[in-house]
């Protein structure tokens, strides 16, 4: 069952922008707070080890009084994934194990559109052990792959539904046939009918947790016009799914930075800037000193 | 004629009305559902190209729909396989079934 009161706190930007520095840092600072919190990284190339100067693994360590630090192997839920359905494969065609021929079914592994599957199952089981971090904070990957991952859920629903009327109407004709033949209904339980109603139930949780009040996401900019331009059309993407961007971080900022134009860019969103820093943003310590000294919040009127 | 023969004769001649009727009623109901038949195999045929449409190059749902739904979906491949044999006229097919010469 999906979690809908746990407080998620999305970052998402451009590749090289600093999200996962952000969301570490977000993270500490919701932890100084006393609150505990689950910072979990989404992103393959997982910097969070590098960040918090320790060997993350995709169980929850502690690295602060109050905050749990994760990274999500993505190849392992792939793994798990293909082996479920590797088995629900072999149960129906089982005569051919008797030729070995069920081996053929691992180059599944390599189809196109497994990372986001991947991660949504991950981001799934994340929710249902949160446990008592009522706020998960998660480092995404890159863009691309990002937005395959908020687009998953909502595409697969179309699909589901168009699927499931299509399935309606094959049933109900059935029925008329059964009716006319024999005189009488026969009701026949439709497995395909079943597992799609199932996984619409399933999608439509996930696309309501990406909606829910308690989802926040926020927009990792650099202030240079390509981190910009891509921070816009990911707006623009979110946007067409009905996912609003809570917030725009602004990150590496320098006196020179010209924040009119990230200003002019998202007009109706608070914006927090976080200035270069002179020294690497390594350690819990380090990242706390940061986010005393530096951090500033923008106010834009809506 | 004596009367069990008699009985007997009348009790087959029953028989044999209602295995008659029986049929009769089978063949028209067959008939009456041929059209419908034909459209609902249709039907199952297009749900099985959207689910497994990619083997055939058609757009496909994505990935994980297809791997949830495709071992239910026994019935519909042989479907699928069936309408190679007649893809090539599917007239002649539409046609046959609605009586046309």
């Amino acid at each position: 069952m999906i979690d809908l009161t746990t407080e998620l706190h999305f970052f998402i930007g451009k590749g090289g922008v600093g999200k996962s520095t952000l969301a570490a840092l977000t993270a500490l600072s919701i932890s100084d707070c006393k609150k505990p919190a689950q910072l979990v990284s989404m992103d393959p190339a997982h910097n969070q080890s590098d960040i918090f100067g320790c060997r993350l693994s995709s169980v929850p360590q502690r690295v602060h009084p109050y905050l749990d630090v994760a990274e999500i192997n993505c190849d392992q839920w792939i793994r798990k994934y293909l082996k479920d359905t590797q088995n629900h494969l072999k149960d129906a065609y089982r005569y051919q194990e008797a030729f070995n021929l069920h081996g053929y079914f691992d180059i599944l592994q390599f189809a196109p559109g497994l990372e986001e599957y991947a991660l949504l199952l991950a981001f799934e089981q994340i929710l249902q052990t949160a446990g008592d971090s009522n706020i998960v904070i998660l480092d995404m990957p890159p863009t691309a792959l990002s937005l395959k991952f908020f687009s998953l859920p909502f595409l697969s629903l179309l699909w589901l539904e168009a699927l499931l009327k299509l399935r309606r109407d094959i049933c109900a004709a059935k029925k008329i046939i059964s009716r006319i033949r024999f005189g009488r209904t026969t009701v026949e339980q439709d497995k395909v009918k079943a597992r799609l109603g199932a996984m619409i139930d399933n999608h439509r949780l996930l696309c309501d947790r990406f909606r829910a009040p308690s989802t926040h996401i926020h927009l990792v900019v650099n202030p240079e016009p390509l981190s910009l331009s891509e921070a816009v059309r990911i707006r623009s993407k979110l946007d067409g799914l009905g996912l609003a961007v809570d917030r725009i971080m602004v990150n590496k900022t320098t006196a020179g930075s010209d924040l009119k134009i990230v200003q002019k860019s998202f007009q109706d969103r608070s914006m927090t800037c976080y200035p270069l820093s002179p020294e690497r943003l390594c350690g819990a310590q380090a990242l706390t000193n940061y986010l005393k000294n530096r951090a500033y919040t923008i106010q834009t009127e809506g | 004629m004596n009367r069990p023969r008699l009985n007997h004769a009348i009790r087959w001649l029953k028989q044999a009305c209602r295995r008659l009727w029986k049929a009769a009623d089978a063949t028209a109901r067959e008939k009456a559902v041929e059209v419908l038949v034909y459209e609902n195999e249709e039907r199952e045929h297009i749900f099985a190209l959207l689910v497994l449409g990619m083997f055939v190059g058609l757009p496909a749902p994505p990935l994980h729909l297809t791997m949830a739904l495709a071992p239910l979906m026994e019935r519909e491949m042989m479907l699928m396989l069936e309408k190679v044999g007649t893809a090539h006229d599917p007239l002649a097919d539409l046609f046959g079934v609605l009586k046309i010469d």
